[in-house]
């Protein structure tokens, strides 16, 4: 069962936070920035600057979201295989610029804009998931070419082919998409082999899953999902960011619209949220101009009051889930917590009240799904062999019939990879294509439903109509993602179909943005190299500047004017050439004609012949 | 028990090993379609009965599903990739309906040659009389929010159900031997069982839950 081939790592791309992971004979390992930092969590933030070149991810990015909201990208994953009018709401919380996309005017779909430049979702999370790559490779001390990307259980076949696209954009193979919850419980199991029922509670920064698993001689079986793609910690900020903003309002006839105190009363609540985990209370301080301060003390009390409404509905997906795998709180041995917001005490004490048992804690919560994407490499690369996940599709999955109405062919919860037929045929008489609209979701209702796309189905052979039978199987693969194919029975022959997807990427444009991420990222390397030689060159001139003023006695007229001129002309220089290179090799040969200048002011002051005042600004170029 | 024999290459063609199930080789892993003879038995090597025992039958889905599952042809040809997909598919397809009683019994039903759902639409002659009338009380009960009488119906369908599936176990087994008038009277019974089912969804407490179910 397959050669030695390249290794493969683990990827939680999450909402708030990502990590990467390795695995090998010792197990998992979550891979760190730099050997000497056991900082594993990269923050899912993309910082750009004004043209829109990419400029810094991950923690450096996040600390610039308050002075830069505006070019500052998180959260990208709300928006990721989504339609414009799906997020429309999301986008109004979200301080940068979102617009819908008007290159795909068959397709509804979202784009992030800064300054000229335009990024679809999946552009922007390639980039987060291109900084893990090269954090894995920089560990490994080679290239990385193959992944394994956890997303949330209740993701839809759009949401995972986007997620898929964003890795191929970052050049990353993705050999396997596991639901989040799922990757928990791997991390959780493999230590402990005897045969358990564990639920896994997964609330995140924006979305919520609940799975309920079955492990039994290595087996990792899913028995039942649930969950909600648009709940998570982000609604417990968002309810206290909305109090303070009516409060401030209603106190100072202050409506907020500054992107800036935008982003920091998140900042804010994010921290409230944290502090009152292990305090009964927490204030706030904020300044919204003129000489005004909003303050306000929030008890913990009444904060589990603000969030109640929302914790309940994760325990009504737990009851929906349990029923579903036809099980009682008193099947369930152990419950696993998952994600940031499962630190929230009143989350907890609820959880251990829904299933009767006390929560699972020794495993941090923000690791485990990391660990997991690990494991499910190490289980992909042939190096765990004891273990298997048998996962299931989180929604249903049919097909619009006539007259508006959801035709489900595969149900939800159902075990994955597991595919359905149906036979089509033609309305009209010579009809050579057929158009079906797959749908997800469990409405009765088509439009209730999401629409994965119009699949079209060619060469259908002219015939009168009702005559030609086509046989379309639906197979959803063990990464929940739809794969159909089409044969004509009287014939035999397999029938073309193209695809038009309702929020994603067609195959082409994977492919483009693929090589244009690579030359974008060259030319922001480009761009940021010809920042960094125009820096030091003008720091070298500001230097030899300083020399000449300083040790004018040292020198005569005609060399200082010399001097200056060709300071002047190379700062010139410097701002009209574009090419690093050519800059680099002026200033290494101005460096060079100033090495007896500085040689003759290094003797003066050592000598003593010279007052030095502040002597220590003095530098000699370098030597070589 | 069924005679059929199935066209089972009975050694593997790639390292010549015993095969025990139809679709993949113990020895070498190397893996074959479904034969067109073998249903969903052969797929998981398990003894053609209505009387499995849930315990066994996961055992073998499992073992099986260990061998052919994707997660371990990773780095093999895209033409076993899948193959080993679509035949995950079939074996899941195949749990699925072994494991519920219900759709076992019909699976035994179809593959013995009885009739389908389609073709014999009757129930038992008291039933449909029967199921009106809890309706019926059901509805008045849902009405006034009569939680005791809820349950009470509750009860009495899930009773009836089980003594209906009771009756499908006792006569499944014998359903090869069976004749054409044997078959329809279980085609009948089984029919039964989508009413009860029914029923029970109606009095779910949860309607975004009964959703969610089928």
């Amino acid at each position: 069962m397959g050669e030695k081939r390249d290794i493969i790592i683990g990827i939680d791309l999450g909402t708030t936070n990502s990590l990467v992971a390795m695995a090998d004979e010792a197990g998992p390992r979550l891979i760190a920035g730099d050997a000497e930092s056991d900082d594993v969590i990269v923050p899912s933030v993309v910082g750009f600057d004004e043209t829109g070149a990419m400029q810094t991810i991950g923690t450096s990015a996040r600390a610039h979201a308050i002075e830069r909201p505006t070019t500052t990208v998180h959260s990208i994953k709300r928006l990721m295989g989504r339609g414009f009018a799906d997020v429309e709401q999301e986008i109004a919380a979200l301080p940068y610029r979102v617009e819908k996309r008007d290159a795909a005017t068959d397709r509804d779909m979202a784009e992030v804009v800064i300054g000229a430049r335009s990024f679809t979702p999946p552009e922007v999370s390639a980039l987060i998931l291109r900084h893990l790559k090269q954090r894995a490779e920089k560990h490994f001390g080679h290239p990385v070419s193959r992944a394994v990307i956890t997303v949330p259980a209740q993701f839809d076949d759009a949401q995972r082919q986007a997620t898929r696209d964003a890795g191929q954009i970052a050049g990353l193979e993705v050999v396997r998409i596991v639901n989040e919850p799922t990757a928990a419980a791997l991390a959780y199991g493999l230590d402990r082999k005897e045969d358990a029922t564990i639920a896994v509670y997964d609330l995140g920064g924006g979305t919520f899953d609940i799975s309920i698993l079955r492990l039994e001689d290595g087996v990792f079986e899913v028995l039942a999902t649930n969950g909600d793609t648009h709940l998570g910690g982000d609604d417990f900020d968002n309810a206290l960011i909305a109090l303070f903003a009516e409060e401030i309002r209603d106190q100072f006839g202050v409506e907020i619209t500054s992107p800036t105190i935008k982003q920091q009363l998140r900042t804010l609540s994010e921290n409230i949220k944290k502090r009152l985990s292990d305090r009964d209370e927490a204030q706030i301080e904020i300044a919204i101009g003129n000489d005004k301060v909003y303050r306000k003390t929030i008890t913990r009390n009444a904060f589990e009051q603000m969030i109640a409404p929302f914790v309940i509905r994760t325990l009504d997906a737990c009851s929906r889930a349990m029923k579903t795998a036809s099980l009682t709180p008193g099947d369930i041995d152990q419950v696993v917590l998952v994600g940031g917001s499962t630190r929230v005490p009143y989350v907890r004490k609820r959880v251990a009240e829904v299933f009767n048992t006390k929560p699972y804690t020794a495993l941090n919560p923000e690791h485990v799904v990391g660990l997991g994407a690990g494991v499910q490499a190490s289980i992909l690369s042939g190096i765990e062999r004891d273990v298997l996940l048998l996962d299931v599709t989180p929604l249903s999955l049919g097909i619009e019939t006539l007259g508006g109405a959801m035709g489900k062919l595969i149900a939800a919860n159902v075990k994955i990879p597991c595919q359905a037929s149906e036979t089509f045929t033609t309305f009209k008489d010579g009809q050579t294509n057929i158009k079906i609209n797959v749908l997800q979701g469990e409405r009765e209702l088509a439009k209730d439903c999401r629409s994965l796309g119009v699949f079209e189905l060619g060469g259908v052979p002219p015939m009168p109509a009702g005559l030609p039978k086509i046989s379309v199987t639906f197979l959803i693969d063990q990464n929940g993602i739809l794969n159909v194919s089409a044969k004509e029975q009287r014939s035999g022959k397999a029938a073309s179909i193209q695809i038009i997807p309702s929020h994603g990427l067609t195959r082409d444009e994977v492919k483009r943005m693929e090589q244009e991420a690579i030359t974008h990222a060259r030319e922001d390397m480009a761009a940021h190299h010809l920042i960094d030689v125009r820096t030091t060159l003008a720091f070298d001139l500001n230097k030899v500047e300083s020399m000449l003023h300083r040790h004018s006695s040292q020198f005569d007229e005609t060399e200082i004017e010399d001097f200056r001129q060709r300071i002047a002309e190379l700062r010139t220089f410097a701002q009209s050439c574009d090419d690093p290179t050519k800059i680099n090799e002026r200033r290494e040969a101005f460096n060079h004609s100033t090495l007896p200048l500085a040689e003759r002011a290094m003797t003066a002051a050592l000598s003593g012949s010279v007052a030095t005042d502040d002597g220590d600004n003095i530098q000699a170029p370098p030597s070589n | 028990m069924d005679e059929r024999a199935i066209s089972l290459p009975v050694k593997c063609l790639s390292c010549n090993e015993q095969l025990t199930t139809p679709i993949v080789c113990d020895g070498c892993h190397t893996l074959y379609p479904v034969p067109q003879s073998a249903d969903f038995f052969d797929l998981l090597s398990i003894p053609r009965t209505f009387a499995l025992d849930s315990e066994s039958l996961s055992r073998a889905y499992r073992s099986i599903a260990r061998q052919i599952h994707p997660d371990t042809f990773g780095g093999d040809s895209i033409e076993a990739r899948n193959l080993s997909t679509r035949l995950s598919a079939q074996i899941n397809e195949a749990f699925a309906t072994l494991r519920d009683p219900v759709k076992r019994a019909a699976y035994i039903l179809e593959i013995a040659g009885g009739p389908s759902a389609i073709e014999v639409r009757e129930v038992p002659g008291t039933l449909l009389g029967e199921v009106m009338m809890l309706r019926e009380e059901i509805e008045q009960a849902q009405k006034s929010g009569d939680e005791a009488a809820m349950e009470k119906h509750r009860e009495t369908i899930t009773t009836r159900r089980e003594d209906t599936l009771r009756l499908i176990a006792d006569r499944a087994d014998a359903l090869w031997e069976a004749s054409d008038e044997d078959k329809k009277a279980f085609r009948v019974l089984l029919n039964s069982i989508k009413y009860f089912d029914n029923l029970l969804a109606e009095l779910q407490a949860d309607p975004l839950a009964a959703g969610k179910d089928h």
